[in-house]
């Protein structure tokens, strides 16, 4: 119990340090792009000038702008004013988006999970068969394949040919669904992958064969003692695996037109938005940051032999 | 040639005596496990019978690769299957035939009546669990009790082979352990549920040679007091003489010479056992003589064997030995038990026999 | 150590029988052949189908991704936007520069190409009958920019480089005019779609090596630094690794990506001769090194104090030398691995990024952007298939044979590992 205190505490110092120097570089860049609102350069009419100036604060020396927006962050969570959408804030955006993406991405997950766990256990149980070839092609092609390319060909079949799902829209679970099986689909496939070899590797271990010696029925031996270790590689990819869906959900927002954080955050890059970009570019840090040591936790939970550090 | 003290012997031939019934709990009938590998097919095991009466020590002998683990797995169902496959033979425990049971037959006897140990401790018992866990497990299956009484009674067997702190320890995860530790708590799982017949697979190779006495030692004890039947498997000779009663010899896959443990230290009949017991250091001999080594290598199991598996190693090797294959035929025996060798030469006179 | 024995030993003068035995013995280990683990790896790897499929694939693919010019294929640019849209894959055959609109002399390449050639000599021959040095010259160099600009070549290719114009000119040497019919039909500006997915395949391959490179040799020397330093330095390089995989990169890059297509930037970046592209391989490579740099360092921590290091070290090598010649190569096996297993990924990420229109812009064509043309097609309701199954076939092909290659040398370099899976 103190091990795990002291360890969140610990990445919640490196988290602070990540965040810190994703945030100084993001300000720099953007200072620093010729062409932004913020650059001499701009032709603007002087009355709409003033008031950008103003705005953000801009007749500041850049030190003193840095350590305010800094300031603004870290005491009021105040991400600042989007440049391109007028009368947003970047909170609001990301307030906004934020139920939809995430929802969209912890479903992917779990469909990830549950589906990639099956496959992997069945296939490396009945390792060699046709439904373990048939299987493990699938996981291939599902890694193989782009999910944009998936996604529209999901979309084609379920939604024109055979419409069992709504083209676009959110709220149900039934438009939440396609999107989130489409998203998740290579993740299953790569954890399919990997628990099969874990499964595998496990097997072949030599404390399996005690636990059969001991005259435990094929099932318990499976589940209790060759489990647990198959999914130790699972865990530790789930951090990956959370970043990998949070890029694959910039195209599907797109592909689906879902009104995430992901679409916004591709128009607010492409439009040169820099605030609301760097809004969601710390953000999603600070996410990936907590998953990453979420498994971190787990995988020591499942281990006892590893130690926290 | 250097032979064991007989006085070493006599012990433990004469306490098998007193506890060995007639009756065999084991029969092991000419089984033939074979394994296909990128090689072609490897007969691991070629033929093997043999016995175990209540309560004896049988003690399996060979190099690494003489099929004597394989012969033991197979028997528990344990041979992975492919590439493994037991081609032929039967082993009757109480009655009825390990091969042929079901999956769910043997889960009964395994555990329940044979128990196995295996030679890496560090690596034969779950990383992931607690020794309660592993130990609970068993007792919870096989004897169906509560997991009050499970704990309980692991406790006990913890405290039997001598664990300290025994409630303490039960919380703790395998790799908190020492090895000699371990394969103690290997054991007291083993024992866990009284099982007739123990098979221990090497339980000292992996374990420093003090550490390797006192398991042993455990080992006879807890014989003693439980009257459980021990198959040992082992490739030191040393180990044998001090605990077993009787000793199979095994090479590429074949018994090649069977006898009671005073008779086949006395007077082994085979040259392989010969080569073998000649390998054993000895405190006596003169010491600038060289450790003999048996020269060459084992047969490569995925070609056929014609003749004598042994003949290319064999100094006493006459034309004969390269076409017939040499079957156990009965020698003199110097203990109670008959003493069988499969060579066609007499190694005392070094001449063919008839 | 057997085959090093000197041949000469069973002849010395034996001196008694435990020579006689150690002659023996010796003989008997010459007998037992040594295999280096790579003929042994290569052995295994062989008699493995799908990985030796997929080799074979990848070389082909390899050397058609190198020869593409050299094929006889429709131009992946030329557009013909009344005749030839969304035409489904046919055999019909095309004669290059043959369609409406298109100016060249008969309808063939090889008649234009004559015509343009002898137009060319003419007004050279011209310009150089001029007396005036310098003034002929300027026009010479003027004339020749010119040229260049109107070769026959440059309307049906994009952005030919010197090497691909010869292999060009070979083709057309060999095939004349003729050009494979649109196999694969063709797009919705009725350019060949096969034509274009062997250019894309051209293009995505490079990407995908050249960005692995990169990311090989950043990833490999800091992990093998870090390993071989050990503590402290080990300490702060890995934990500066955990921190880098906690920042969602692909927004990172998605921003660089932008800050570099800034016009302002890109002027910048030209006066330096440096390419987009360029600057695209650096920014993937330096994404995808972290796990690279991981895996290296493990390797590394556990043959630091091997044998041979230690040999190293005591006669004296520098650290670096010691790192990059005997601790490095022996890393190759997982880092080969690794390799096949990095290049799928960026490949996936460049069709992501050209997706998204970040990536490879137009006329270059990619695999990601002819996926993005053929699910943009797939929106219509009439079905034009073939506008991204092709693309969409070709790329999965590629990742599905690099997926199998990895797993086919993982379990033959690691043969442990090969008996459990």
């Amino acid at each position: 119990m103190k091990d795990i205190l002291s360890y969140t505490i610990r990445r919640f110092g490196w988290m602070l340090l990540t965040v810190w120097a994703v945030y100084t570089v993001s300000f720099v860049l953007m200072r620093a792009v010729p062409g932004n609102p913020f650059s001499s350069e701009r032709t603007v009419p002087p009355a709409i000038e003033r008031q950008l100036r103003a705005r953000y604060n801009l007749d500041a020396p850049p030190i003193e702008q840095y350590t305010d927006y800094l300031v603004g962050i870290v005491t009021r969570g105040d991400l600042g004013v989007s440049i391109r959408l007028e009368d947003y804030t970047v909170n609001e955006v990301l307030a906004e988006g934020f139920p939809v993406s995430a929802s969209l991405a912890i479903l992917a997950l779990v469909f990830a999970l549950s589906l990639g766990v099956t496959a992997g256990v069945v296939s490396a149980v009945y390792r060699g068969s046709v439904g373990d070839l048939a299987l493990m092609g699938t996981a291939v092609l599902g890694i193989a394949i782009p999910n944009f390319v998936l996604a529209s060909l999901a979309i084609l079949l379920f939604v024109f040919i055979i419409p069992i799902f709504p083209a676009a829209g959110w709220g149900t679970l039934r438009q939440v669904a396609l999107p989130a099986l489409c998203l998740g689909a290579p993740v299953a496939a790569y954890i399919a992958r990997l628990t099969r070899a874990g499964m595998l590797e496990v097997l072949g271990r030599e404390h399996v064969r005690t636990a059969f010696a001991k005259g435990l029925p094929k099932k318990t031996v499976i589940l209790k003692h060759v489990l647990p270790g198959a999914l130790l590689p699972v865990v530790s990819y789930l951090g990956p695996a959370t970043a990998s869906v949070l890029t694959g959900s910039l195209v599907l927002e797109k592909i689906f037109a879902l009104p995430g954080i992901g679409s916004h955050f591709i128009y607010a890059a492409t439009q040169r938005d820099y605030t609301l970009a760097m809004g969601m570019v710390l953000t999603y840090t600070v996410l990936l940051f907590v998953m990453n040591s979420l498994v971190d936790l787990s995988y020591a939970v499942i281990d006892p032999r590893v130690k926290l550090q | 040639m250097t032979q064991t003290d007989p006085q070493n012997t006599t012990t433990a031939t004469e306490s098998s005596q007193t506890k060995s019934s007639d009756e065999p709990i084991l029969r092991v009938n000419d089984l033939h496990v074979s394994f296909k590998t990128d090689e072609g097919m490897v007969r691991a095991v070629r033929g093997v019978s043999f016995d175990v009466r209540a309560g004896e020590t049988v003690a399996i002998v060979g190099e690494s690769g003489s099929g004597k683990s394989v012969t033991n797995l197979a028997m528990m169902g344990l041979v992975p299957k492919p590439p493994g496959n037991i081609d032929s033979g039967q082993a009757f425990f109480g009655g009825r035939d390990l091969l042929s049971m079901s999956d769910r037959g043997l889960q009964s006897v395994r555990g329940r009546h044979i128990a196995m140990i295996f030679q890496d401790p560090m690596t034969a018992l779950n990383p992931l669990m607690t020794v309660e866990q592993q130990l609970t497990e068993m007792t919870r299956l096989h004897l169906s009790l509560t997991r009050h009484d499970a704990r309980k009674r692991a406790i006990e067997m913890l405290g039997l082979v001598g664990i300290t702190a025994p409630e303490k320890r039960l919380r703790d995860y395998p790799h908190q352990f020492s090895g000699g530790m371990r394969q103690r708590v290997m054991i007291a799982m083993a024992l866990s549920c009284e099982p007739e017949l123990l098979i221990a697979d090497e339980p000292t190779t992996a374990l420093d040679v003090t550490i390797q006495a006192q398991i042993m030692e455990l080992l006879a004890d807890l014989q003693a007091r439980k009257g459980t039947a021990i198959v040992l498997i082992t490739h030191d000779l040393g180990v044998v003489a001090g605990v077993a009663d009787r000793v199979l010899v095994m090479y590429a896959g074949r018994i090649v010479e069977k006898a009671d443990v005073r008779s086949l230290f006395a007077a082994p009949q085979h040259p392989y056992t010969i080569g073998l017991l000649g390998s054993l250091p000895n405190v006596e001999s003169n010491r600038d003589e060289p450790l003999a080594a048996i020269p060459g290598q084992p047969p490569d199991l995925s070609q056929p064997i014609v003749g004598c598996s042994f003949r290319d190693r064999c100094e006493h090797r006459f034309e004969r030995c390269q076409t017939d294959d040499p079957i156990l035929t009965p020698r003199e025996s110097l203990g109670s038990e008959p003493h069988l060798a499969a060579c066609h030469a007499d190694v005392n006179t070094g001449e063919t026999r008839q | 150590m057997s085959e090093s024995t000197p041949p000469s030993l069973p002849s010395r003068p034996v001196a008694g029988p435990d020579e006689a035995a150690l002659a023996r013995i010796l003989q008997e280990s010459r007998e037992i052949r040594g295999v280096s683990l790579w003929q042994d790896a290569w052995r295994r790897l062989r008699r493995n189908r799908p990985a030796m499929a997929s080799l074979l694939f990848l070389v082909t693919l390899m050397l058609a991704a190198i020869f593409t010019p050299l094929l006889p294929l429709q131009s992946p640019v030329d557009k013909d936007l009344n005749n030839r849209r969304f035409l489904p894959p046919n055999f019909d055959t095309v004669v290059m520069g043959s369609r409406d609109g298109l100016k060249f002399e008969d309808g063939r390449l090889t008649s234009q190409l004559a015509k343009y050639q002898a137009e060319v000599a003419e007004e050279r021959a011209e310009i150089l009958a001029i007396e005036d040095v310098s003034k002929r010259t300027e026009r010479l160099e003027a004339f020749d920019n010119r040229a260049t600009v109107e070769h026959p070549f440059n309307q049906l290719w994009n952005q030919l480089g010197p090497v691909a114009f010869t292999m060009c000119r070979v083709r057309v040497a060999i095939f004349g005019d003729w050009a494979v019919p649109s196999l694969f039909g063709t797009d919705k500006l009725g350019r060949d779609l096969l034509a274009r997915v062997f250019w894309g395949s051209r293009v995505s391959l490079v990407v995908g090596i050249v960005a692995t490179i990169v990311s090989l040799i950043i990833g490999v020397s800091y992990g093998a630094i870090a390993g071989y330093l050990g503590g402290t330095v080990d300490a702060v390089m890995m934990r500066i690794v955990d921190m880098l995989y906690s920042i969602p990169f692909i927004f990172v890059v998605i921003f660089l990506v932008t800050f570099l297509g800034e016009d302002s930037v890109k002027k910048i970046l030209d006066q330096y001769g440096i390419e987009q592209i360029t600057i695209f391989y650096i920014i993937i490579g330096a994404i995808y090194w972290l796990t690279m740099s991981r895996v290296v360092r493990g390797q590394v921590l556990s043959l630091r104090h091997e044998q041979f290091v230690e040999a190293a070290r005591t006669v004296g090598a520098s650290p670096a030398r010691i790192i990059f010649r005997h601790v490095v190569p022996n890393t190759l096996g997982v880092v080969i691995v690794y390799l096949t297993l990095t290049i799928p990924s960026v490949m996936l990420f460049e069709a992501f990024l050209s997706f998204l229109g970040l990536g490879v812009s137009p006329p270059d064509v990619s695999l990601g952007l002819l996926l993005n043309d053929g699910v943009e097609a797939l929106s219509i309701v009439k079905l034009f298939w073939w506008v991204v199954v092709f693309p969409g076939a070709a790329l999965a092909l590629t990742l599905f044979a690099l997926n199998f290659l990895g797993d086919g040398l993982r379990d033959a370099l690691d043969p442990k590992m090969k008996n459990r899976s």
